[in-house]
């Protein structure tokens, strides 16, 4: 047996266990839906992704139970035909191509390695207009660079949530004149895009853009380049030890201490540093914790289903990415990829009425459905609402540095950050 | 902005240059290419930094940000170091030149000292940073639109001393005489009478001290990591070959020219390339003159 035969042995094992039958609609015909309803998922199943992977696929063959369990797609049981793509692109694509061209899935949950998820997209999802929910893959180019065509979403925030936050407050503090210094790496890039997206309709200006390398002896040339404009302020994204340098530095050639910091930086390697005594006037980001009932109501889903916490990467936006697909399945006219598309973007519509996790909730979600009504869902992530580019936001929070304590100010809330993506992007 | 980014370039230079020697007196004396150089300057950074933890940086001398105890720190630093390179040589490749070994076996063997004597720092000292003083400072105007630090003036002024004294001992001493005489030709250095076995000790020894020192200044901007060294070897051999391997001109200049040209470049390309400048430059030198700029002829 090829190690491909039996990974299509093991993924029908895990698809077989997702099914599960809703009131003997297993072989009715429904609303011209051929029964089961098939959704494609692709996962790191074996690998070095695998030991967090684990509660990843849980969590979907959850959100599985739970759209059936609350009614399925119209009329029909939901079947997870999950495969497995061991990190690699190459396996990766092969199972997008299976999916797609065997199974006809309108819809793919998939997967956690940006260098998986991207030759997916190219080769497979975006070319064949079909929907590819990912849980786990952050990379900015995905929903910016044209490739997905509309096709592609995510349940997870990524660098634009901390960059926009970071935008946010240095323009509340007033601070109208601001260099950029950051490390030279997708993430840096990432973020000094967003935030020069963000921060001049915000009322501030980027006077200077400084890339970085790392494990340099000495960034006076890059410091002295960001100080050339005289600004009031510096953003320095990129990781501590270079970091510490670089501040050191900054206040040496006559720097502002107001200085705006990522979420690298809130450790205390940093701030023993630079010197607490130093960074009084610094501040910073980070992602935070989101909470909320439909959020308690998963984990408690989940532990009581499997035993053990949901905590872990992945997991809760895991589960979202599967009811999203759910739920998109249902708003939609038929059950093709530019009809979900299309759908994707209505279930969290404005003026809704809120539903949320669990197979209870999806049940009156499919009802309001019926009636005609709009929903606003709110998942084990929160408000799960994709942006124009399908990316989602989350919270985020403000920290400063006090006499060498690392404290949080204040916290900002998903709805805040909603507003504030709807006021950036328009 | 030009004439900060030269005064930058030449004060990053200052501390390859006297990296750079050591390693222009390895190709040249030793003939073979020593990619454990580096870790010396970590090590002297960290014998330095031990002297620091016991005696403290000292209160601080005038506008510099240390004291007496620091100067006292990086002499001892440069003794223990010079030894450790001695004793390097007589562990790894005194055995090796004895038996003959090809001169890529010497610089293989370089690399595994050089993993050794790097992770044996982060056994001893941990992975993390370490300071040698909390002190800031702040920049003074030097010279109309420059700023530097009152510890770079003095960074500047020492490695000026030093390499003056160099040249002296070079010159004028006994032992000089005979490492330059190696450096030209140890066949006919040998048949002269010249003390093979003590000229080597001396190299390594001295190449101990500067990597010290050039360590030590590295490490007052502003920290000591054990990858402090590591990350400046391609700049100390871009230094050495640049400048012409063996000529002590001449890895001062290319020390000089590999600092200016990643400083003076980012005025003109966006700081993201800097490090690949003074390889550029590198190609162009060696294009011209393959023997570096003040290298002999083979």
């Amino acid at each position: 047996m090829s190690v491909h035969k039996m990974l299509a042995a093991l993924a029908g094992g895990v698809a077989l266990t997702a099914l599960l039958s809703v009131g003997g609609a297993g072989t009715a015909q429904a609303q011209g839906v051929a029964c089961p309803v098939k959704i494609g998922g692709i996962l790191p199943l074996t690998g070095s992704m695998a030991p967090i992977t684990k509660k990843i696929a849980e969590s979907a063959q959850l959100a599985v139970e739970h759209i059936n369990a609350g009614g399925g797609v119209k009329g029909c049981p939901v079947q997870l035909v999950l495969r497995d793509d061991q990190g690699q692109p190459t396996v990766g694509v092969d199972a997008a191509k299976y999916l797609v061209e065997v199974e006809r899935v309108p819809a793919i949950t998939g997967t956690i390695s940006s260098g998986v998820t991207g030759p997916i997209i190219a080769s497979v999802t975006a070319p064949s207009r079909v929907v590819q929910i990912s849980c786990c893959s952050t990379a900015s180019a995905f929903t910016l660079d044209g490739r997905s065509q509309g096709y592609f979403f995510r349940t997870l925030p990524t660098s634009k949530t901390q960059a926009f936050a970071t935008a946010s407050e240095i323009a509340k503090r007033g601070l109208k004149k601001t260099a950029i210094i950051y490390v030279n790496t997708d993430f840096g890039i990432d973020m000094t895009r967003f935030v020069k997206e963000a921060l001049p309709k915000l009322g501030g200006e980027i006077t200077a853009e400084v890339a970085y390398n790392d494990n340099q002896p000495s960034y006076r040339a890059e410091v002295q380049r960001a100080l050339a404009a005289r600004p009031e302020s510096l953003l320095l994204i990129g990781f501590p030890k270079d970091a510490v340098t670089i501040v050191r530095e900054w206040l040496s050639l006559g720097g502002s201490p107001k200085i705006a910091l990522n979420n690298s930086m809130r450790v205390k390697d940093f701030v023993d540093g630079v010197g607490a005594r130093f960074l009084n006037e610094a501040f910073g980001m980070d992602n935070a914790q989101v909470q909320g009932p439909t959020v308690d109501a998963f984990n408690q889903a989940f532990l009581a289903k499997f035993g053990y916490d949901s905590q872990g990467p992945g997991v809760h936006t895991q589960y979202d990415a599967v009811m999203a697909i759910g739920l998109a399945m249902n708003i939609a006219k038929d059950l093709t990829g530019p009809s979900i598309k299309d759908a994707v973007r209505q279930i969290h519509a404005a003026g809704g009425a809120t539903v949320g996790t669990g197979p209870d909730e999806f049940r009156k979600a499919v009802g309001l459905i019926r009636e005609g009504k709009a929903i606003k869902y709110h998942g084990a992530t929160g408000p799960l609402e994709f942006d124009a580019n399908g990316d989602v936001t989350g919270p985020a929070l403000v920290w400063k540095i006090t006499n060498g304590e690392i404290l949080v100010d204040y916290t900002i809330s998903i709805e805040e950050m909603q507003a504030l993506f709807k006021k950036v992007e328009g | 902005m030009l004439g900060q980014a030269i005064a930058d370039g030449v004060l990053t230079g200052a501390i390859i240059a006297l990296g750079a020697i050591g390693v222009s007196f390895g190709l040249q004396i030793l003939r073979f290419a020593n990619f454990a150089h580096s870790e010396l300057l970590t090590w002297g950074a960290y014998i330095a930094l031990v002297v620091v933890a016991f005696a403290g940086p000292g209160t601080p001398t005038g506008p510099l940000s240390f004291g007496w105890q620091m100067m006292a720190a990086m002499a001892v630093a440069a003794v223990l170091t010079g030894l450790l390179a001695w004793v390097m040589d007589q562990l790894v490749f005194r055995r090796l030149r004895n038996q003959g070994a090809h001169p890529l076996s010497l610089v293989f063997a370089a690399f595994g000292a050089a993993l050794v004597m790097r992770y044996v720092v982060v056994l001893i000292w941990g992975p993390g940073t370490h300071f040698y003083t909390r002190e800031l400072q702040f920049a003074v105007e030097v010279l109309p639109g420059i700023r530097m630090l009152p510890d770079q003036i003095f960074v500047l002024a020492l490695t000026l001393a030093v390499v003056v004294a160099l040249h002296l001992f070079l010159t004028y001493s006994r032992t000089g005489m005979a490492m330059r005489a190696m450096a030209e030709s140890p066949a006919l250095a040998k048949v002269c009478g010249v003390n093979v076995e003590g000229v080597t000790r001396w190299t390594w020894i001295l190449s101990g001290a500067l990597a010290a020192v050039a360590g030590t200044f590295l490490g007052l901007s502003p920290q000591v990591h054990p990858e402090m060294g590591f990350s400046l070897l391609l700049s100390l051999f871009a230094a050495a070959i640049l400048g012409g391997a063996g000529s002590l001109p001449g890895a001062v200049i290319g020390g000089l020219l590999v600092g200016l040209a990643e400083n003076v470049s980012v005025l003109f390309v966006d700081p993201g390339y800097k490090g690949a400048m003074p390889f550029l430059l590198l190609l162009a030198v060696l294009f011209v003159r393959p023997q570096g700029l003040f290298g002999e002829k083979q």
